[in-house]
C-alpha cells in the first residue's frame, strides 16, 4: 500500500476507507476547503449523486415499489380487475388469507422447501466443493456440467422432470430394467412423495450454483494455512473444520439468504410440473401458486393482491431477523470472503 | 494478507516435507468416482430431454429408459426449420441484451454512488435496494401487470425488459457494492492529483477494474432473463411476442400428443443458454473468485 | 478503453432493439384505409377445428372485400386466463369464446361485452331456438351459440362389450356393477382427467343436478352460496362412488385432453372404458386415436339415476359453446356472428368437431351414432343446466372445481365442498 499521502488528505482517511459500514465511505478530498467552495462542492456532489443514482433509483421505485404499494392498496378491495375497484373490505381478504387451511399448506410446503434446501444443498455443495477444490484434469469441465441445471429454464426442467417422471415415465422404466420394479410409485401425484420429489428436483437444479459459490469462497482462503496447519500436525478434517469452515463462513450465509429467499419465491416449477389443481391435492402448493390460482386465475385481484402482500412481509421477517442475527458479523454486502 | 504472516514463520531447519493435503491415490480415486457420479446425475435429464427428441413417440410409450432405435431427425428439423422457433429466439435475445446491458449500466453508476460516496440517507437508500430483494416478480406481479398495462405496454417487449430491469438491480447492487468499496482510496486520491473528478474516475478507472464484478452480474441477469416465465406469462398475450420459455410451454401443450416432438424443441430451446454458458464459464467462476476476493 | 468502447456500443445497440421491441400486437379495428381486422381467439389448437377456423374465416373475408380476420388458437386450459388478462387490458380480441352462464355476466358487468340483441338476424333467432337463452343477461343477449354441448358418458362400446356389459347403466349401482366386472377384464372402467380439475368437477356437477332441484340451481347462480341440503347430499353420493374406486390409476395427474396420456387419449386407445365428457369429446377422441380417425366402437349414455334426489328424471348438465363480440369491436364483428351460425357453416362445423351444431338447421349434419344418441337425449330433456363453474362464475367456480377435487384426492369432504364455495364469495 503506497504511503504517498495527500497534503489535504485527513489523517483517518486510511481507517475510514477500509470498511463500507453504513459511514464509512471514503472522504471527499474537499474536507478542509473554505465554506464557499465547499457548498459549490456539495451541489456538485448532489449532482453527481443524481446522474448515478438517479435512474436506478426511478426505474427500481416505480416498477418495484410502486407495484408493492399498489399491491397493499388494491388488497383492501374486492375487485375483479375490470376498471376500478369501487368494493372496499378492509381488512376482510387479510383474515380470509390468515384463516384459509389452503394458505397454511402452502406457507407450510414453503417452510419445508426453505430448510429442505438448506440441510440438503448446504453440506452436500459444501462436500462437492472441497472435493473438487483441487488441481484436476477436467476440473473446468465439471465446473462447467454441474452449473448446466442452474442455466436451463425453470420451464425446461419442469417440462423434462415431468415427462420422466410419470407414471409411465422415464424413471419407473429405468427401475423395471434393474429390476428395482418394487420401488415404482407415483413420483408427482402421491401426496406423500411429491413434496420430496420437488425438493429433488430443486436441489438438482440449484446445487451447481452453491457449489460454484462455494468453490469462489475456497479459492479465497490462501493455501498457507492448510498448509501450515499441516506442517503442525493437523489432519485433513481438523483443518477444514477449523480453518476452512470458518474462513467459508461469509459465503455460506450469503448463500444460505439466497436460498432461502429463493425457496419462499418457488413458483415456476411448481407451476409447470402440477399445475395449478394438483399442486394442492399433491402437496406441493407453495404461496405464490395459491396467489396465482385464487388471485388472477380465480378473477379475484384484490385478494390476489392481499396474498402478495402477506408474501412480501412473510419474506422481509424473515430477511431481517436472518440479517440481524446471522449477517450481523458481516460487512454490508454479499460475497465478502474476508476484510482487507 | 497480514494474517499470514504471523503464521508462516521461517523455522530453522529442514521442515518434514509433506504431499499437499489431500491427494494421495486413495483420495484420487474417490474424488474421481464422486465427480463421475455427479456428473451424471447432473446430465441424465437433460440427456434424456436431447435423446427423446431422437425417438418415436411409440418408442417412448413403449420402452420410456431406452435409447433411440433409430435416430428420427425429423422431430429437430421440424423445429429448426419453423419460424417460430426462429422469432422466439430472436425475442429472448432482445429481452435479455436490452435487460442485461441496462441492468449493469444503472447497477455500475448506483453502486459507484452508495459505495464511494457519503451522504444523508446512503444506508436507507441501500437498505431499500436490499429490500427489493423481498419482492420478488411474484409478488409485484399482480399490480405490476396493472401498471404494464396502463402505460400501454402490454404484449410488448419493453412491457417484459423494463420491470426486469427493475428486478434485476437489487441483486446487481448488493455484488457490486462491497466489489467498487474494496477499490483502494490511495488510487482515487491520484487520480484526483491528476486532476480526475469522481466521474472521471469512475469512467476511467473503476469501470475497467469493475470487470470481472460487471461479467458476473451481467451472466446472472442474462440468465434470468433468458429463463423468465412468470413476466412474459402475463404480459405477453401475442404468440408473436412470446419468448422461448413462454413458446416452449405453449408447444408442449399444443403438440402434447407428440412427445418426441415437443421433446426436440425443448431440447432445442435449452441450447441457446448452454452454448452461452459454455463460452462465459470462465468468467464466471474468475468472476465470482473476484468478487469473492474482494 | 476497450471497455468504455463495448459499453458505448451496447447501449446503441439496445436503443435500437428496443426502438423494435417497443412494436405491440394488439386487437384488431378499423386501419387507417378503411379496411377493417377483426381478431379472432378460439380454443382449437390442433386438427380439424384449427382448419374449420381458416376455412370460415376466409370464406368470410372473400365475401366480405376490406375485412381481414385474424385468428389465435389459444389452449382450452389457458383461454380463461388469458382472456381475462385481454379484456383487462383494454387490448381484447374482437371476437372470442364465451360459454354463458356467470362468466359471461361477470364480463358483461364490466362493460367488456357488446350488446347483441338488435343485432342477430331473424333466420339466426329461429334456427338457435331456446340456445340462446344461455347468453343472455338481465334480459339481453351477448353471444351467439354455435354448439350445444350436453354431458354423458362416452363409452368406446367394444370393452364393454368384452365385460359383458349389455345395456346402459340406469342407475349409478347399476354403473358401479359394471365398473367391477369392466375392471376384471384389465381394463381401466373410466377415464377422468382429474389434473385439470373440471373433468373431476363434472361428476359433481351432475351428481347435484340430480339431487337438487332446478329451483335451487338456478338460484345459486344469483346467491353464489350452497345453502340447500342438497348439495351437502351431491357430495355425499359422489363420495360412496368414489369409494368403489371406479377410475383410471394416477388420475390426479391425468389431464383431459392433452395427449395419448389424457383421459381422452386412455378411451382413444382403449386403455379405459367411460369417460364423463360434454359433447365435444368425439373431436377430441378422434385426434388422440392411433390412425387420427373417429373412433369406430364410440357409443354415449345419459348419466344415470341417483335416487332420493329432488331433480327431474331425464334432467341433462350441459354447455353451450358460442362466440361474442368486443364492446369495441367493429360493426363487421356482428356480421361474422350471423355469418357463423348459417346452415353451412354450422354443418361444418358439426363435420370438423364431431359435435352438436346450436342451429337446428343443421343438425341432420350430426352423424356419428353417439352425438345422435346425446342429441336425443338433450331434446328430450325436462331441462338443462350449464356447466356449475360456468353458471357460478370463475371465482365460485374454480373453488368449487378445486374443492371437488380434493374429494377426489382423499383430502377432502362434502361438507369441505359447500365450504369452499361458500367461502369463496368472501374474496
Amino acid at each position: 500500500m503506497t504511503t504517498v499521502r495527500h497534503p489535504v488528505a485527513t489523517a483517518s482517511d486510511d481507517v475510514a476507507g477500509r470498511r463500507l459500514a453504513e459511514e464509512g465511505a471514503p472522504r471527499t478530498p474537499s474536507a478542509g476547503r473554505s465554506p464557499v467552495r465547499r457548498r459549490r462542492e456539495n451541489w456538485r456532489i448532489r449532482g453527481e449523486l443524481a446522474i448515478l443514482l438517479g435512474p436506478a433509483l426511478v426505474v427500481f421505485v416505480s416498477f418495484v415499489i410502486l407495484p408493492v404499494v399498489l399491491a397493499a392498496y388494491y388488497g383492501f378491495y374486492k375487485w375483479s380487475g375490470f376498471g376500478t375497484p369501487v368494493d372496499f373490505v378492509g381488512l376482510r381478504n387479510y383474515v380470509t388469507i390468515l384463516t384459509d387451511p389452503a394458505f397454511h399448506e402452502a406457507l407450510g410446503h414453503n417452510a419445508f422447501i426453505v430448510i429442505g434446501s438448506l440441510v440438503l444443498q448446504g453440506p452436500l455443495a459444501l462436500g462437492l466443493s472441497l472435493l473438487l477444490n483441487r488441481k484436476m484434469r477436467a476440473q473446468s469441465l465439471i465446473r462447467v456440467l454441474i452449473f448446466v441445471p442452474y442455466v436451463i429454464s425453470e420451464v425446461v426442467v419442469g417440462l423434462g422432470w415431468g415427462l420422466m417422471l410419470q407414471s409411465g415415465g422415464a424413471l419407473n422404466g429405468l427401475l423395471e430394467k434393474i429390476g428395482l420394479g418394487a420401488l415404482r410409485a407415483d413420483w408427482i401425484s402421491d401426496p406423500a412423495l411429491a413434496i420430496w420429489t420437488l425438493l429433488i428436483i430443486i436441489t438438482w437444479k440449484y446445487i451447481g450454483f452453491a457449489v460454484i459459490l462455494f468453490l469462489a469462497g475456497l479459492q479465497g482462503i490462501p493455501e498457507e494455512l492448510s498448509e501450515a496447519a499441516a506442517i503442525d500436525g493437523a489432519s485433513y478434517w481438523q483443518i477444514q473444520r477449523h480453518i476452512v469452515l470458518p474462513l467459508m463462513g461469509p459465503t455460506i450465509r450469503i448463500w444460505a439468504f439466497l436460498s432461502i429467499i429463493g425457496s419462499l419465491q418457488l413458483f415456476d416449477l411448481v407451476w409447470i410440473i402440477w399445475g395449478q389443481y394438483v399442486a394442492s391435492t399433491a402437496g406441493t402448493s407453495t404461496m405464490a401458486t395459491y396467489m396465482v390460482a385464487n388471485g388472477r386465475n380465480a378473477g379475484s385481484y384484490g385478494y390476489g393482491s392481499a396474498v402478495a402482500v402477506v408474501m412480501f412481509l412473510i419474506s422481509l421477517a424473515v430477511a431481517l431477523i436472518y440479517q440481524r442475527f446471522v449477517l450481523r458479523r458481516d460487512t454490508a454486502g454479499a460475497l465478502t470472503g474476508g476484510t482487507k | 494478507m497480514t494474517a499470514t504472516a504471523t503464521l508462516v514463520t521461517p523455522r530453522g531447519g529442514k521442515a518434514p516435507r509433506r504431499a499437499p493435503v489431500g491427494t494421495n491415490r486413495g483420495s484420487s480415486v474417490i474424488v474421481g468416482f464422486v465427480a463421475l457420479l455427479l456428473i451424471g446425475m447432473m446430465l441424465a435429464p437433460v440427456v434424456y430431454i436431447i435423446l427423446g427428441g431422437f425417438r418415436s413417440n411409440a418408442e417412448i410409450t413403449v420402452d420410456p429408459s431406452g435409447f433411440p432405435t433409430r435416430w428420427n431427425w425429423e422431430n429437430y428439423a421440424d423445429v429448426l426449420t419453423s419460424g417460430v422457433f426462429w422469432g422466439q429466439v430472436g425475442n429472448s435475445a432482445i429481452a435479455a441484451v436490452a435487460t442485461t446491458v441496462f441492468v449493469v449500466a444503472l447497477g455500475l453508476m448506483a453502486a459507484y454512488a452508495l459505495s464511494r460516496y457519503r451522504f444523508r440517507g446512503r444506508g436507507a437508500v441501500y437498505a431499500l435496494f436490499t429490500a427489493g430483494l423481498m419482492f420478488p416478480m411474484t409478488v409485484a406481479i399482480t399490480p405490476l401487470y396493472i401498471l404494464v398495462r396502463n402505460l400501454g405496454l402490454m404484449n410488448s417487449l419493453a412491457g417484459v425488459i423494463v420491470p426486469q430491469i427493475a428486478f434485476a438491480l437489487p441483486l446487481t447492487i448488493i455484488i457490486l457494492s462491497p466489489f467498487l468499496a474494496a477499490i483502494p482510496n490511495e488510487l482515487q486520491e491520484a487520480s484526483s492529483i491528476d486532476g480526475l473528478g469522481r466521474l472521471g474516475f469512475f469512467w476511467r478507472m473503476v469501470l475497467p477494474l469493475a470487470v470481472p464484478a460487471v461479467v458476473t452480474v451481467g451472466i446472472l441477469a442474462f440468465v434470468n432473463s433468458w429463463n423468465s416465465y412468470m413476466l412474459p406469462l402475463f404480459i405477453l398475450n401475442n404468440e408473436a411476442t412470446y419468448t422461448l420459455p413462454l413458446g416452449t410451454q405453449a408447444f408442449a401443450s399444443q403438440y402434447s400428443v407428440d412427445t418426441a416432438r415437443v421433446l426436440a424443441f425443448t431440447s432445442l430451446s435449452m441450447i441457446p443458454a448452454l452454448l452461452f454458458f459454455s463460452v462465459f464459464e470462465r468468467r464466471i467462476v474468475g468472476g465470482l473468485t473476484g468478487a469473492v476476493k474482494g | 478503453m476497450n471497455t468504455r468502447k463495448i459499453l458505448a456500443g451496447a447501449a446503441l445497440a439496445v436503443a435500437g432493439t428496443l426502438a423494435l421491441g417497443g412494436c405491440a400486437g394488439g386487437g384488431g379495428g378499423q386501419n387507417a384505409d378503411g379496411s377493417v381486422t377483426l381478431t379472432l381467439w378460439h380454443n382449437s389448437t390442433t386438427g380439424d377445428g384449427k382448419k374449420y377456423w381458416e376455412d370460415t374465416a376466409a370464406a368470410f373475408e372473400a365475401a366480405n372485400p376490406g375485412v381481414t380476420i385474424e385468428i389465435q388458437a389459444v389452449q382450452n386450459e389457458e383461454m380463461d386466463g388469458k382472456l381475462q388478462t385481454a379484456l383487462n387490458s383494454g387490448d381484447a380480441p374482437d371476437l372470442f369464446m364465451a360459454r354463458g352462464g356467470g362468466k359471461l355476466a361477470d364480463i358483461v358487468t364490466a362493460g367488456q361485452a357488446m350488446d347483441l340483441t338488435d343485432k342477430i338476424s331473424a333466420d339466426a333467432k329461429t334456427a338457435l331456438g331456446t340456445s340462446l337463452n344461455a347468453f343472455e343477461v338481465d334480459g339481453k343477449n351477448y353471444g351467439m351459440p354455435v354448439a350445444v354441448l350436453p354431458s354423458g358418458i362416452f363409452t368406446a362400446q367394444d370393452l364393454l362389450t368384452a365385460a359383458g356389459v349389455t345395456e346402459a347403466p340406469a342407475t349409478i349401482s347399476d354403473l358401479e356393477a359394471a365398473d367391477a366386472k369392466i375392471r376384471a377384464t384389465g381394463v381401466a372402467p373410466i377415464a377422468v382427467g382429474a389434473k385439470d380439475a373440471w373433468p373431476a368437477a363434472h361428476w359433481y356437477y351432475n351428481f347435484a343436478l340430480r339431487a337438487c332441484s332446478k329451483d335451487v340451481l338456478d338460484a345459486a347462480a344469483t346467491s353464489r352460496s350452497f345453502d340447500d341440503p342438497c348439495w351437502l347430499q351431491a357430495g355425499e353420493n359422489l363420495e360412496s362412488f368414489l369409494k368403489t374406486q371406479p377410475f383410471n390409476d394416477g388420475f390426479l395427474t391425468t389431464a383431459a385432453q392433452q395427449g395419448a396420456g389424457s383421459s381422452a387419449g386412455l378411451l382413444a386407445n382403449h386403455q379405459a372404458a367411460m369417460e364423463l365428457m360434454g359433447a365435444w369429446n368425439p373431436g377430441v377422441i378422434a385426434s388422440l386415436t392411433p390412425d387420427e380417425k373417429p373412433l369406430a366402437d364410440l357409443g354415449w349414455f345419459p348419466f344415470p339415476e341417483v335416487p332420493g334426489g329432488k331433480g327431474e328424471e331425464g334432467a341433462i348438465m350441459g354447455g353451450v359453446d358460442g362466440y361474442s363480440c368486443w364492446v369495441n369491436a367493429p360493426a363487421q364483428c356482428t356480421d361474422f356472428l350471423n355469418f357463423l351460425v348459417n346452415k353451412e357453416n354450422q354443418e361444418n362445423y358439426a363435420a370438423a368437431f364431431q359435435t352438436i351444431p346450436a342451429s337446428s338447421e343443421a343438425t341432420d349434419a350430426v352423424t356419428t351414432p353417439a352425438l345422435q344418441s346425446a342429441l336425443k337425449a338433450y331434446t328430450d330433456a325436462p331441462y338443462v343446466s350449464v356447466w356449475l363453474d360456468t353458471l357460478y362464475g370463475q371465482n365460485v367456480g374454480n373453488a368449487l372445481n378445486v374443492a371437488v377435487v380434493d374429494l377426489f384426492a382423499g383430502k377432502g369432504s362434502p361438507q369441505g365442498i359447500v365450504d369452499a364455495v361458500n367461502a369463496a364469495a368472501s374474496r
